[in-house]
């Protein structure tokens, strides 16, 4: 059976506008997220942080982490540095890690606790091509091991640089964060384990929206006390979990350029571009192709009308 | 091998070892019609394969280790730089070294530019080696390479740039190896297959086109992800897939010119006279359209940085490695090319596409390694990384020549007339200003 | 002539002396020293040394913020509290919960639309907010196995004492 290329074209013209409704359902348009209504969060007071390193441990022990290379009430750690500087960050062996950074004129150190920020629109889950990522409506952003190729563009996309992941084995790779304890506790309305740990009450757990109250208020019954910022409240579409401090964010290590649109948005111009192209480039080539053909379409039907 | 061409060795360019009479095996097809013992004879001859036996004799070993010890005996597992050399090469420099498939197909089947037939073949071969290889790179490079299916069958994460490139690459593999299999018919005497493609041909080309528009953009894309951590002359909010996309048509072409250079020089032997004499007025052709997207690569790219307002940047360290980047990869290559097409120079233009593709390799290598996370510490690859780079680049050069010495990629298989329905496409004429009668006129379709 | 009154003018006072503190709510002095045990776990309790503590400081506000009737310390506290009423119990965790972020707890709150004070900490925290501040500046133990000794929980946990790490792998960081 003899296909004409018409035909053919037709067909493929109508496979193609039937393949762009599929492969890119993409989830375009909505507008910002601002957390599931009953999302929890926490708020971290840098305030009353005193590097005593207890979230460590009990995250450690919650998460069933490995051992680590130093006792959790060794303070040496915060003088680790590696590759020329940098400070501790989350691994595969610690969701949670205590920097110090030392302020000028003899005031006393601040301590800052890294861990997930759970996002509202966390970069991680939109860049995630097998949907390992899933913010739940607790508000913990929680993965998925079981489908995940390590591709490792969650890694990429973290303006945080969280994520980590299990290099060291070669079977099984997985990314390992915090996730809000969410299996163990967070499911069961129960707080995370470093936020029972805590002595000093750096770490508040509750709503996230009345944790943004809370901050405020915070703020305003001391001024001198706090600046008057709540560090992820706004910051990339707004995070679970949020900070608050006494010195500029910048001197405690945080990253304020990342600006107050989820990495989303970055992507969404390109992504609308995608269902352009496969409608627009059909027609647009195969015009330049009948154009092209003009003069030896006549001399081709004739030789179709020949050989029948 | 051009030493048993010259003793006057039949070569295997037909399905016929004797006019019309006893057929080549598919063994002595394999055996480039010689016994096994001239085989190996002649590839021990080569110094080239001493050096690719001492490259695997390192390489293979490393990339066994790195599936029975993970990934953590082969880079440095870093959480910082998640994308090393496999992935900064292997993928982001390879896929657009690779994009001459669509460029030529595009020229050949929708412009009608029969003129590039001799060597639209071996582009078609470089696209889908290069883009294979693209996903070999990958495989060792993935944390669970096995679970490769995954986005196409078991979970889809659609709002994903990366899932558009997997669907992509994919399918986009599946045309190309459909577009590299008439080659392939003809070389292992099943002619229906030739003929099935031969008529979706423009079909297949014009989903080339639009597969590779989107994933070479979609691979700019996924540094949208990082705003903050690429360098912002390397980085555009608006534009990254559109740098991408418009590099990679230089980059294709000039990567037919380097191959053909490269064949030329070393296997002139499996080339036919018509390829050979027409190799230089193509490589001038080709320069042609590989100018004029460098000329255009370099406009929107001074567009990028004037639309973010980045001039400051070129007065850092930052910006003199930009400039040395462009002007390498980009603002010498446009003079030479300029300045070959011009006076006929083919020597020079080869020597330029060699300059040009250096120049997108360093290009893509900066945007994924270098200039990432710009603000934190310099990431240098561990050795073994660059070892099994340069290990699987030399199975990619051992399959590319595997295929272009047996099938008729380089040269017109010389079809016997009795299997022939029609007779050998691949010596095309250059266009005609008059109408030309029809039964001497076939169209390659 | 001694009065029958005058006799008895010394008994009468001192009863009357005794009747001051009753008036007052007080039943009993100050207790010496405290057990503070309701949360021991990974510390053992603190005996805490409370007539220490009642000499350093200049007011039982300074310790317990409100409610012993002295006035408040906190210039926060004071814009509303201005008349600090004595209450019957002044132990930290009759207000401190010792969970201050169970799912009731939280519940509680969120339906107490009149609640002002939303940000209360529990109990561990109120403890170390309000004994390490003051002990830093005035140069008291500020370790944490200076008040409280670690049990073997705690060690376990910690991962020190008997339970360190016996040269594990270095972490592998970046």
């Amino acid at each position: 059976m003899k296909i004409s290329r018409r035909r053919f074209l037709a067909a493929s013209l109508a496979c193609g506008a039937a393949t762009s409704l599929t492969v890119t359902k993409n989830a375009l348009g909505a507008g910002t997220f601002e957390g599931y209504p009953e999302g929890m969060g926490v708020l971290v007071d840098l305030t009353r942080c005193v590097g005593c390193r207890s979230c460590e441990a009990a995250c450690n022990k919650e998460q069933n982490l490995p051992e680590p290379a130093q006792p959790f009430d060794d303070t040496s750690v915060f003088d680790q540095t590696f590759h020329g500087g940098q400070k501790r960050r989350p691994d595969e062996n610690a969701y949670t890690v205590v920097n110090r950074y030392d302020q000028p004129d003899g005031k006393s150190p601040v301590f800052r606790k890294i861990q997930c920020n759970h996002c509202n629109e966390p970069a991680c889950l939109t860049s995630c091509f097998v949907n390992a990522y899933t913010k739940t409506k607790e508000g913990a952003v929680v993965y998925n091991p079981k489908v995940c190729v390590g591709c490792r563009n969650c890694m990429i996309a973290c303006p945080f640089q969280i994520p980590a992941y299990s290099y060291s084995s070669a079977f099984d790779p997985v990314v390992k964060k915090c996730i809000f304890c969410y299996d163990t506790r967070l499911k069961y309305g129960k707080p995370p384990a470093c936020v029972e740990s805590c002595p000093q009450g750096v770490m508040t757990f509750g709503n996230r929206k009345e944790l943004i109250k809370i901050g405020n208020d915070r703020i305003k019954a001391r001024p001198d006390r706090y600046v008057d910022h709540i560090y992820g409240e706004n910051e990339l579409g707004g995070t679970g979990w949020m900070y608050l401090a006494g010195v500029d964010f910048e001197q405690v290590g945080f990253d304020t350029t990342v600006g107050k649109e989820p990495i989303i948005s970055n992507v969404k111009e390109f992504l609308g571009t995608v269902p352009m192209v496969l409608a627009i480039w059909p027609a647009l080539f195969t015009g330049f192709h009948l154009l092209a053909k003009k003069k030896e379409h006549h001399s081709h039907a004739e030789q179709e009308d020949a050989d029948q | 091998m051009k030493t048993y061409v010259q003793h006057g060795k039949t070569m295997v360019d037909s399905p016929y070892k004797v006019e019309g009479k006893e057929k080549w095996t598919l063994k002595e097809k394999l055996l480039l019609g010689l016994t096994p013992r001239q085989y190996l004879a002649q590839a021990v001859r080569n110094p080239f394969n001493w050096i690719l036996a001492l490259i695997f004799a390192v390489g293979l070993p490393l990339i066994a280790g790195r599936f029975i010890f993970g990934l953590s005996f082969v880079t440095h597992s870093s959480n910082d730089y998640p994308w090393g050399l496999f992935l900064a090469f292997g993928l982001f420099a390879m896929v657009p070294l690779s994009a001459s498939g669509f460029m030529l197909g595009t020229t050949v089947e929708i412009f009608g530019r029969h003129d590039f037939a001799p060597i639209e073949r071996l582009a078609l071969l470089n696209g889908l080696l290069g883009y294979f290889f693209a996903v070999i790179y990958l495989m060792v490079d993935l944390g669970q390479p096995w679970r490769l299916p995954y986005p196409m069958v078991v979970s889809f994460g659609t709002a994903a740039v990366l899932f558009l490139v997997a669907w992509h690459v994919a399918t986009y593999l599946t045309v190309q190896i459909a577009e590299v299999s008439t080659s392939f018919w003809e070389w292992i005497g099943w002619p229906l297959g030739k003929q099935f493609i031969k008529k979706i041909a423009v079909g297949l080309t014009v989903s080339g086109i639009i597969l590779s528009t989107l994933h070479q953009g979609a691979l700019g894309a996924l540094f949208t992800y990082a705003p903050g951590k690429v360098h912002p002359l390397w980085y555009s909010a608006s534009f990254q897939w559109i740098h991408f996309f418009c590099s990679a048509i230089p980059a294709g072409l000039c990567m037919v010119i380097a191959v053909s250079t490269i064949v030329k020089k070393t296997m002139a032997w499996r080339c036919d006279d018509e390829f050979l004499d027409r190799l230089d007025s193509l490589t001038l052709g080709l320069a042609k359209g590989a100018s004029l997207g460098l000329i255009t690569y370099l406009a929107i790219k001074l567009i990028g940085i004037a639309h973010e307002n980045e001039w400051a940047y070129l007065a850092t360290g930052w910006g003199q490695w930009f400039m040395l980047e462009i002007f390498i990869g980009v603002v010498v290559p446009i003079a030479l090319f300029a300045y070959g097409i011009r006076n006929n120079r083919p020597g020079l233009v080869r020597f330029t596409a060699f300059l040009t593709i250096f120049g997108i390799v360093l290009n893509r290598i900066n945007t994924a390694l270098i200039a990432f996370n710009w603000k934190l510490y310099q990431e240098i690859p561990h050795w073994k990384e660059v070892v099994i780079c340069l290990t699987i680049f030399a199975i990619y050069v051992v399959t590319y020549r595997f295929i272009l010495y047996r099938l008729p990629i380089l040269y017109s298989w010389k079809e016997a007339p009795a299997l022939a329905e029609e007779p050998v496409t691949e010596e095309l004429r250059c266009p005609r200003s008059e109408p030309v009668p029809v039964e001497m006129y076939r169209s390659v379709d | 002539m001694y009065t029958t009154w005058k006799k008895y003018l010394g008994g009468i006072m001192l009863v009357a002396f005794c009747l001051v503190p009753a008036a007052q709510g007080w039943t009993q002095d100050p207790p010496r020293t405290i057990e503070l045990d309701s949360l021991s776990h990974l510390y053992e309790g603190v005996t805490f040394d409370h007539v220490l503590h009642v000499d350093l400081g200049e007011s039982c506000a300074v310790c317990h913020h409100h409610g012993t009737g002295a006035p408040v310390q906190d210039e926060n506290c004071a814009r509303c509290h201005s008349n600090a009423e004595k209450t019957k119990v002044v132990t930290c965790k009759e207000c401190h919960p010792v969970d201050p972020f169970s799912a009731e707890y939280l519940r509680e709150r969120e339906l107490d639309a009149k609640l002002y004070h939303r940000d209360k900490p529990g109990l561990k925290a109120a403890y170390h907010q309000n004994c390490m501040g003051c002990h830093e500046e005035m140069g008291g133990p500020t370790g944490c196995q200076d008040c409280h000794g670690r049990t073997e929980a705690g060690d376990a946990m910690f991962r020190a004492g008997a339970y360190a790490p016996q040269g594990g792998a270095a972490p592998s960081q970046h």
